[in-house]
């Protein structure tokens, strides 16, 4: 195979990994979340086991603390 | 007979001399990020384990079956980034879908994986050292056994730091670095275990 032949290879190769990864991420983020767990993000709730102290619901959380 | 004894070695060794956290440095970040209770670590350690086991089985035919005969393992960083994306995208789909129950332990970790280079780290070294199939799965193994097993005992030891008094200055991320040190000096311990 000549040079141009191994980049066309590797960036078709490349593609496909991200289309699969696109598609992944595409069907992910439509998929319902099951019942309960709706809202998982960032919230003080789901931070109790987080420790950057840099972050504005660690200092909200530490004050309603103290 | 042998052939079984050298892999549980191998997969001793990657689990406690050559650690990945302790050693290697590998996955500082979610390390000392998560390790901060034991329910949590135990979730984390969970999902990197079997990450790196899809990892190492969907990566190790794609370099030596695909980007060496094509000519062109230089592009194994950037595929191996795509495919451990991929597949945390695909695992979180099935668990969303399926578990709700894992989704809620493992949801808002879901992502800290795919930025976690121990993941990497372990298909890298199977590809950089020219690693068997088998010892590469050894490898993931323990790997991600140690992982584990390090992220477990170090949210054990930080729950317990809660009721000490420590200064100020000392309290969060650094008694946790000193803490995680201490564990390194200790699996230090294990150097020689297997010849």
């Amino acid at each position: 195979m000549d040079q141009v032949g191994y980049i066309i290879l590797a960036i078709s190769i490349v593609v496909i990994l991200l289309a699969v990864f696109v598609i992944s991420f595409v069907l992910y983020m439509r998929t319902p979340a099951p019942k309960g767990c709706e809202k998982l993000g960032i919230g003080p709730k789901n931070c109790e086991d987080c420790n950057v102290e840099g972050c504005m619901i660690y200092k909200q959380r530490h004050k309603k603390e103290e | 007979m042998e052939m079984i004894i050298s892999y549980i070695l191998a997969i001793v060794s990657y689990m406690l001399i050559d650690n990945v956290v302790l050693s290697r440095f590998y996955g500082i970040c979610s390390f000392i990020g998560v390790g901060n209770k034991v329910k949590s670590a135990f979730s984390m350690g969970l999902a990197v384990t079997f990450v790196i086991m899809m990892a190492t089985l969907v990566c190790y035919p794609l370099y030596f079956f695909v980007l060496v005969p094509a000519g062109i393992p230089f592009l194994d960083t950037l595929v191996y980034i795509l495919v451990i994306a991929s597949l945390v995208q695909i695992v979180g789909l099935f668990i969303k879908k399926n578990s709700p129950t894992l989704y809620k332990t493992l949801g808002i970790y879901l992502p800290l994986i795919t930025t976690n280079c121990a993941v990497l780290g372990v298909v890298q070294t199977n590809s950089d050292a020219s690693l068997d199939f088998l010892t590469s799965l050894a490898n993931g193994l323990g790997t991600s056994i140690g992982f584990l097993v390090v992220i477990v005992l170090f949210a054990c030891m930080r729950e317990r730091m809660n009721g000490y008094n420590i200064p100020k200055a000392m309290k969060g991320v650094p008694i946790a670095l000193i803490t995680a040190a201490l564990m390194a000096l200790a699996f230090m311990g294990f150097g020689g275990m297997v010849g």
